[in-house]
């Protein structure tokens, strides 16, 4: 392994290394250096070639009581007696990131019934000033008032704020036709891709901004394993894509922390 | 949060339990075999070798030094928990669905099916008693006048215990005299798959089929608050730090196959505990969640499902900044 793959490993990461080795098959063998072990193991692969297995793990220091750190040594036992000290792959496995989606009963509830049309016009104003309320000081001023234009527009033609079922929307296709995207491809993805961004962003500004455009499915903040720091870019997925499609409008060279925002479809999905 | 996911078993999970430092923690499915895991970093300490059948039920002794589990196998076990032998078997005549320490970890408590003819039963053992000793207090439940206990649980001091029984039923059993029955109330229309207490061990909370969740106070059994839910709940847990409870369930297996992937509704649901209403969800498992525990410092919790795997999810920060609207 090379330095800069040693830099980056982590317990929770395992960094797998495989090259071919000449010989015969040496032990397991296990060595810590400072707060990283290694654990080198050779084994013969699906071809039959000899792998050399390179892990490593950050050990973790925590201060417990006795008896918790008298049980943490104890010695293994049952189907897990051959088991080497630190996790078997065999039986933990660290999963993909879930995040905890925080849903309102009352929202949901309100969904289901019709909506006051006026109300959900009004809300949707709303939604937009308290956004660029925020912004404004910030955002490059033709920006600004281009945007400000542009929800009345969308308003005219009552686009509503909460993800609304396709059987219950009034007015069917005119909803969405003032829209770049067109509505055929509903059924893609709705993610955008945000780039350029600092160092220090976390996944909760990255909600606070994007949260007034609608209701977000999941937010993907692409970060450092070993510093745990932002590398600059995140997927947003929506609930809905006219959602994205504003949002992409409208934050798309914003001034955010210091650099401006560049922000696009995930995937060149749209022709136009 | 990323979390670790516990594939210990060949079957479906049954009951999982956390000791009183929660550094441990327990899993028990439909597999034999009970296993036991460091939360930390999800390594396996050890496997109970030694049960033939579906184990339901598993309990640990406050200084973690004894496991208690109870089988399918027509008896139930008590183990070292750190070395994985067994310290005593008590056969029974059905299969042993509940089995608990009392607080203090000098009794046990199981409860046995209605099975092959025999009617339920509870049985208390004080473990300090020889090995072959009769129980200190064994009787056997009518199932004309009440059906068969899913659950239990000690009450407080020792002087009572809680059952909650497979048509919703939920009584408090007189141990100082010898298993006389209190009072029952019925507030369930289905099968109580699920008992725990609260840290303070003043309220418990139920999880039944009848899609519901209700919290109780412990001590008299009056119903305080209802989650209601879309699905069956199979296990509910108290927060110990918030004023949250998680809930689990989902469809039952046998009609997984029967409907929508989407619509199988098996991510842990999390409830205000005083508003009664819902304000998070997690996602993770492919089956029913059929057991869920808080950690007891309240940062993490897991769940054990139906497909076999334990997830211990630490929570993120953004559990902690979440402030409930009202």
């Amino acid at each position: 392994a090379d330095a800069a793959d040693a830099a980056k490993s982590s317990w929770a990461d395992q960094v797998e290394e495989e090259e071919t080795v000449n010989g015969d098959l040496p032990p397991l063998s296990q060595s810590v250096v400072g707060d990283i072990k290694t654990v080198v193991e050779y084994k013969y692969n699906e071809d039959d070639k000899k792998v050399k297995v390179v892990r490593k793990y950050r050990i973790e220091t925590q201060k417990t009581s006795k008896s918790v750190a008298h049980r943490k040594l104890l010695k293994k036992f049952g189907k897990s007696s051959n088991d080497l000290s630190g996790p078997n792959r065999a039986t933990t496995i660290i999963s993909e990131d879930v995040q905890m989606q925080f849903v309102s009963t009352r929202e949901e509830e309100m969904m289901q019934e019709q909506e006051d049309p006026t109300l959900s016009k009004f809300k949707h104003q709303l939604q937009y000033y308290m956004f660029f309320k925020n912004f404004k000081a910030t955002a490059p001023k033709d920006k600004t008032t281009e945007e400000e234009r542009k929800p009345e527009e969308e308003n005219a033609s009552n686009a509503p704020s909460k993800y609304v079922p396709p059987s219950m929307r009034s007015g069917g296709n005119t909803v969405g036709s003032s829209m770049p995207s067109g509505r055929g491809n509903r059924d893609e993805q709705a993610t955008i891709r945000v780039t350029n961004l600092s160092e220090e962003t976390k996944e909760s500004d990255l909600q606070e901004l994007f949260k007034p455009f609608g209701p977000l499915q999941r937010i993907y903040l692409a970060k450092d394993k070993h510093t745990q720091q932002s590398k600059g870019f995140a997927f947003i997925n929506f609930y809905n894509r006219d959602d994205a499609a504003k949002a992409i409008k409208s934050v798309c060279g914003f001034g955010y922390d210091h650099l401006i925002l560049n922000v696009e479809w995930a995937k060149p999905s749209t022709p136009s | 949060m990323r979390p670790l996911m516990l594939q210990g078993h060949e079957r479906a999970i049954t009951q999982i339990r956390y000791n009183r430092e929660g550094d441990l923690l327990f899993t028990v499915a439909k597999d034999a075999t009970p296993n036991v895991w460091y939360t930390i970093n999800g390594e396996r300490l050890g496997t109970y070798d030694g049960h033939r059948g579906t184990v339901w039920s598993v309990d640990v002794n406050w200084d973690s030094t004894k496991v208690l589990t109870g089988a399918a196998d027509l008896s139930c076990k008590l183990w070292d928990c750190e070395t994985g032998k067994v310290i005593n078997t008590w056969d029974t005549k059905s299969s042993v669905r509940s089995s608990n320490f009392s607080y203090c970890g000098n009794m046990i408590n199981f409860t046995t099916d209605r099975q092959m003819k025999h009617e339920p039963k509870i049985c208390i053992y004080d473990i300090r008693e020889p090995s072959d000793s009769e129980p200190a207090l064994s009787f056997v439940i009518d199932t004309k006048e009440m059906s068969k206990p899913m659950c239990s649980l000690w009450g407080a001091l020792n002087e009572y215990l809680i059952t909650g029984h497979d048509d919703g039923t939920m009584a408090h059993w007189d141990l100082k005299v010898g298993g006389e029955l209190l009072h029952s109330v019925r507030e369930h229309t289905a099968l109580i798959k699920d008992m725990q207490l609260s840290s303070d061990q003043m309220m418990l909370i139920t999880a039944s089929k009848d899609k519901t969740a209700k919290l109780f106070d412990a001590p008299s059994l009056n119903l305080m608050k209802t989650y209601k839910t879309d699905r069956p709940v199979n296990s509910a847990a108290i927060s110990p730090i918030r004023d949250h409870v998680v809930l689990g369930g989902g469809q039952e297996a046998m009609d997984v196959t029967t409907s929508n992937l989407k619509e199988g509704k098996f991510d842990a649901r999390f409830f205000h505990l005083v508003f009664e209403e819902e304000f998070g969800r997690v996602k993770g498992h492919f089956g029913p969640i059929n057991s869920l525990a808080f950690h007891p410092n309240g940062n993490s919790y897991s769940s054990g499902g139906e497909d076999g795997f334990v997830r211990v999810h630490q929570f993120d920060e953004s559990y902690f900044d979440f402030q409930f609207e009202c």
